[in-house]
Order: C-alpha cells, then structure tokens, then sequence
C-alpha cells in the first residue's frame, strides 16, 4: 500500500522555482489500478517518479508497504525498485542491443537469481504477452505494439507488486492501444498487482475504477460513484 | 554471462566508434613502444661503446692530468723535450712514453683503492703511445728527400695488470685467435693485438712488433666490440712499467689510470667521493659521467630520445587517453535513456558502471595489441630508416691539453702529437629491441587508458539521477 503524505516536488529553474507536485495526499490501496490523468505539464510524469523512488519529494513523506523511500538510501531504493516496482515506459525503453529475452533478463540481473531461473521467468514473462516465439528477436525487429508487450513482459518478469505506467499507449495507434489496456487489466488481475497509470487519454483514464487529475501540480481524486453522479 | 553477452552487444552495436578509439589508444602505445625501443637501443648503444672505453666490469676509472710543463728556455724545460741530433745515417727510433697531458699515480695507490669500502676490485694500467720515427740523416734534410716514416707513426699501448685482467680495457677484447696473456706473461716480451691494428699491419700471432726498441712476440689476436679499439696493442703492466719513459725515467712503480669495480652500482657515487678525498687532484670518471662526455649523432640521439621522443609519447598518450576518454562519454551522453532504464529496472551504479567498464577495457586491450603491433612496425622502421650514428669519446679522459709536445723543435720538421683528451669517432648502429617490460607497460598503459576512459564515462553515468536520465529524452 501507498501513502502519500504532504508531497511536494519542485524544481529550480532561470525563472524561478516551480511546484510541480503539490501537498499531495494519497493513498493506494494492495491491487488497485490507479489512472492518473491531466495534460502535458502538470506533474503526471513527476509523481509517477516519486511513486517508484526515481526522484525524491521536496517535502512530505511517501511510504511503501511501511517502508518510507523518501528516508532510505539510494541503495536501499534501487533495491526496492528491482523486487517490488515493474516500470512500463512510453517510448518502450528498450535496449537497443539486446535481444527480446535479453531485454526482459535484464530486469532479472538486480534480483541475483540462478541462471536456470532467469531463464524460466524470463520464457514465462514472454510468454504471458504472446512473444515467446519472438524471444531472439532485436526490439527493432518487432512492431510498437510488440515492444510495448515486451515492456510489459520485462515489467512483470520480476513478479512485482506494483506497477507503475507512463503513457504505456501514448505512441501506440487506437486497435493496439485497447490491445495493451486490455493485457494490462488481464495481468492486473491475475497477478494482484497494484497499477498506476498515468495518461493524458480520458477514455483510457476512465476503465480505471479510480482516476485522479492533475492539475497545476494537484492532484484531485474521483471515485466510480463521483463520475456516476456528474 | 549476461554480463559479457551485454559487452559483446554493445561492442558490435558500436563497432566503428570502439574501433576508433582503439586505434586512437594503440597510435599512442605504439609510439611509447617506438619511442622506449628507440631510446633502449640508444642506451645499449652508449653502454656499448662506454664499456669498451672502460672495459668489462669497470665503474670507475682514476687518472690525475700532467702537471703543466715549463715553457722552452725555462729551467727544467728539457725534460720535457726529446731532441734528436741527425747523423751521417737516418736514425730509427722507438719510443714507449705517456700519452701528452696524462700524469702518473703510484702504484701503491692501487692497493688503497682496493681496500676502500664499496670497491670490489681495483687494477692499475698503462695507457701509453709508441711513436716510431726515422730521423733523416743529414744529407737527407739538405736535399729535403726525407724518408717516408719521417712524421713518425703511433700506436696505443695498454700495459695490462696480469692479476686483474678481467678490469680495464683488455677485459672488453675477445681472443680471435692465439691466446690471451697468463700469469706467467708478466715479464716477457708478449704481446696482444687489436685485430684492426693486426690487419693494417699484416701481423698474425707469432710475429713480431717492435715496442721500445724490443721485438715484442704476439700471442693472440683480439677483437674489440663495437666501440672499442682503445688500444693497438697490449703488454704486461710490468714490461710497460720497465720500458715506457716520462721525463728521462722509466715508469717503474707509476700507473697512469686505476681501473675500480664497485661491490654494486649503488656504492659508486660513495667510492667516488671516497677515491676523490683518497687521491686529491686525482680524476675520477664513471660510466655515467664519461657518458656525459659522449659526444656525436649518438649523444644527439640519446638527447633526442630522452627528451623530444618522451615529451611526444607522453603527449600523444595523453591525446589518446583524452580522446578514449572524450568518446566515450560522449557514448554514454547517448546512452542516457538506456542508462536510466536500467536504473529504473533496479540496476545499482556500480554495476552500470562496471558494465561501462567492462567495454572499455575490452577496447583497451585491442588497443594495446594494435598498439604493439604498431610499436613492432615503428621499431623495424626506426631500424630501417635510422642513419648509423658515430659516437665521439675521449681517448684519455681525466689528460691535461698538451703542452710543448713535439720532436725535435729545433729542426721545425718533425713534430708528432697525440692530443689528450682527443676524440675518437665510433660508428654506432642503432638497434631499436623491443622488450617483454616494454610489451607488458604498453598492454597496461592500453588498458589504463580504456579504463580511464570508461570511468570518465561510468562517473557520469553514475551521477545521472534515473528520473533526469528517463525525462531527458522521453
């Protein structure tokens, strides 16, 4: 479980300081899916860091399972990102030279687990988003749509308990875009996984059954039965 | 295993740019090579021809210089004068005396010197010319049909200290043929010969030379190394002592240079001060010294190699090391993303680093192999392209100039002079010998600069905050 308390991120700039998340309060329960909506600018993308300990509030606190990350070591973060946080990114973030299973080993290396192992997840991951049979395959020869699959696969090989999300559909087109929520929700609920999801896409925003808009830095949260009722 | 697979991925993925700073790494190991080879060659070179000038195993080589002489006219004058008065027949004449400007020690000497601390070994000799002339007789001057051995010729003589032989001069020469001197030699009338001198003069062992007026047998031929050549012939010290003359008197009990080995190479500069506090006026020259006094396109080398040739590896290690380095993060600027997904993944730096590390090493040890096979190419071009190089060495370091040194002034027609300190030019060839040590320095100075290049990379690689290097490109 999530828990944000008092969050705020700002950063220097030549103008001057910008808030771009502010006083944020949150909490994320075990296994729920999480959309985060709001347009380009307003702190989707830096919270979502804060969330997986790949930048540090300003002020407030943010704790995991009761481990508050904004008080451990670099070290300690990183390790709790390599057990416990599956990233899913935009533009994929593939390693260019690095084979589809290698890619999804990778993921693997932090854990320090025997080879046979690796292997073993590694084949079931792929497997999970239907790219076993592409496992030797560079990512520049497999479609947006595949590679964003192999994303996910490289995410979930870790068997992580939360799963953060940045755009996962933001440069794929409509058909793939439902394929991958799609795979998204089945994986969500087969492996109890926490899910957040940030997205500037309302139809995408709103299969999630809670969505919070950013706005300015804000960060406003709407139940099932809020959007029923407007 | 996922470790090296990474590697080789990345390497093959960059191919062009590894090979570039490979290649940029092994230009500056491969002049290092060239440049210790070259400089190597340039210090056997010297060591050549200074242990040839010295002998084996000689440190230390003590002369005192000639007290200078009283002008002509000047009471005491004619000693130092040698007139010969032409007859109604030529006169031959051989004469056994010290080279101008070089003065005597005693012979006790030589036995103090020994039992100074630091000396392992001390033997005295004789450095002495032999001028043979014919002075024309009278009615030969008048017609001014003087004989052809009227300039008078001169050899060099070494008078050898039989109980020490293997110090000095002798101790460079190789027998060629005959034999070389034994205990028993020390109070005949034997010699040994250059095998240059034997040549030009049509001597084999068994003939005969005349030194002093004495038919001197030869006993063996030698072959001086490259270098060498400090003496045509060579007696026993004692025969040398009995028959040379300085000033009217025989040499009995006077050595002109004290040959020294040191106990070890470290103990020379004390048993210099030592000698020098022992024998005041004395000089006392080392290999390291005399050295210095090498003079001639070798010295020129060895200044050239010490100097221009260090400063040029060392700048273009530095260009290459700065280049590799320069890429490389040049690399890692480009891998920014990949960088931070892997930390995104749960990677730690160290690791990221290493992985970096790993590439580079990779690229320096191809650079060091490219490097010496570079090194190898430059040193059989140096050795191709290299002039030969002449050293010029004193023949009597530690002589005075000479003064007043002539025969027979008062006729004005025969003078013959041996100036002290003169130079003798020694071709040298230069050798360019790649060793194992320089081998194995360039392999780690390859590697030392792929790896500083990868740290320079992996320091920034370590310093990227994840969310900075995701945000940068996304």
């Amino acid at each position: 479980m999530y828990a944000l308390t008092g969050v705020t991120r700002t950063f220097r700039k030549h103008s001057g300081t910008i808030a771009a998340v502010q006083d944020i309060d949150l909490v994320i329960g075990d296994g729920e899916w999480l959309a985060i909506q709001g347009r380009t600018g307003h702190g989707k993308t830096t919270l979502l860091n804060l969330l997986g300990g790949l930048d540090r509030p300003t002020s407030g606190t943010i704790t995991l399972n009761g481990h508050d990350l904004t008080a451990m070591s670099e070290n300690q973060i990183t390790r709790i990102r390599a057990a416990t946080i599956g990233f899913i990114f935009q533009t994929f973030n593939l390693i260019p030279t690095l084979t589809a299973a290698e890619n999804v080993q990778a993921a693997l290396i932090p854990l320090h687990i025997a080879a046979a192992e690796r292997r073993e997840r590694t084949a079931a991951a792929l497997d999970s988003v239907g790219l076993l049979d592409r496992a030797r395959h560079l990512p520049s020869e497999l479609s947006g749509g595949q590679q964003q699959r192999l994303g996910i696969a490289r995410a979930l090989a870790k068997q992580p308990v939360v799963l953060l999300a940045d755009e996962p559909t933001g440069n794929l087109d409509e058909d793939t875009r439902d394929e991958i929520i799609t795979l998204l929700e089945n994986l969500r609920h087969q492996n109890k996984l926490t899910v957040v999801l940030v997205t500037h896409d309302t139809s995408l925003a709103y299969r999630a059954p809670r969505v919070g808009i950013m706005r300015n830095g804000r960060l406003s949260i709407r139940q099932d039965h809020d959007r029923a009722t407007t | 295993m996922f470790f090296v697979t990474y590697l080789r991925r990345e390497l093959q993925h960059r191919l062009r740019q590894a090979i570039v700073i490979a290649l940029g790494l092994a230009v500056g190991i491969g002049l290092v090579v060239t440049v210790t080879a070259a400089s190597a060659g340039v210090r056997q070179a010297q060591a050549a021809v200074l242990k040839a000038l010295y002998g084996v195993g000689t440190d230390i080589v003590i002369t005192t210089a000639a007290p200078a002489p009283p002008k002509p006219g000047s009471p005491g004058a004619g000693k130092y004068q040698q007139t010969f008065t032409p007859g109604q027949k030529p006169q031959n004449v051989s004469e056994l005396g010290l080279p101008p400007g070089l003065g005597l020690l005693g012979s006790s000497s030589v036995p103090k010197v020994a039992r100074l601390g630091g000396v392992a070994a001390a033997a005295g000799g004789l450095t002495l010319a032999n001028t043979t002339l014919t002075i024309p007789s009278i009615a030969q001057e008048q017609s001014g049909h003087l004989p052809a051995n009227a300039t008078g010729s001169t050899i060099t003589v070494d008078g050898v200290d039989l109980a020490h032989a293997g110090l000095g001069p002798f101790a460079s020469a190789t027998i060629r043929s005959g034999r070389s001197f034994t205990a028993a030699d020390a109070d005949r009338d034997v010699a040994v010969v250059d095998s240059g001198y034997a040549t030009a003069s049509k001597l084999t062992t068994g003939s005969a030379i005349d030194i002093a007026g004495h038919a001197f047998t030869i006993i063996g031929i030698t072959l001086q190394p490259q270098g060498g050549g400090s003496a045509d012939a060579y007696i026993p010290l004692a025969r040398a002592q009995a028959l040379a003359r300085f000033q009217a008197s025989d040499l009995d009990g006077k050595v002109d240079a004290i040959y020294v080995k040191a106990a070890s190479a470290a103990a020379i500069p004390a048993v210099q001060n030592e000698v020098a506090a022992l024998l005041p006026g004395a000089t006392v020259t080392s290999s390291a010294s005399l050295a210095g006094a090498v003079s001639g396109s070798l010295a020129s080398a060895a200044s050239l190699a010490e100097d221009l040739g260090r400063w040029l590896a060392v700048a273009a290690l530095v260009a290459a090391f700065t280049i590799a380095s320069l890429l490389t993060m040049a690399a890692v600027a480009r891998r920014v993303r990949e960088f931070g997904t892997l930390k995104a993944l749960g990677w730690r730096s160290p690791r990221i680093v290493a992985q970096l590390l790993g590439e580079s090493a990779v690229i320096g040890v191809a650079g060091a192999a490219a490097g010496v096979a570079l090194g190898f190419a430059g040193t059989a071009l140096v050795q191709a392209l290299a002039p030969e190089l002449s050293a010029a060495v004193a023949n009597n370091p530690g002589s005075a100039p000479p003064q007043n040194v002539s025969l027979n002034p008062g006729s004005g027609g025969i003078q013959h002079h041996i100036a002290p300190g003169a130079l003798h030019t020694v071709p040298v060839h230069l050798t360019a010998p790649v060793t194992l040590t320089a081998i194995t320095v360039a392999v780690a100075l390859a590697i030392a600069g792929g790896l500083i290049a990868g740290s320079a990379g992996g320091w920034r690689a370590a310093r990227l905050r994840p969310a900075e290097a995701l945000g940068r490109i996304g």
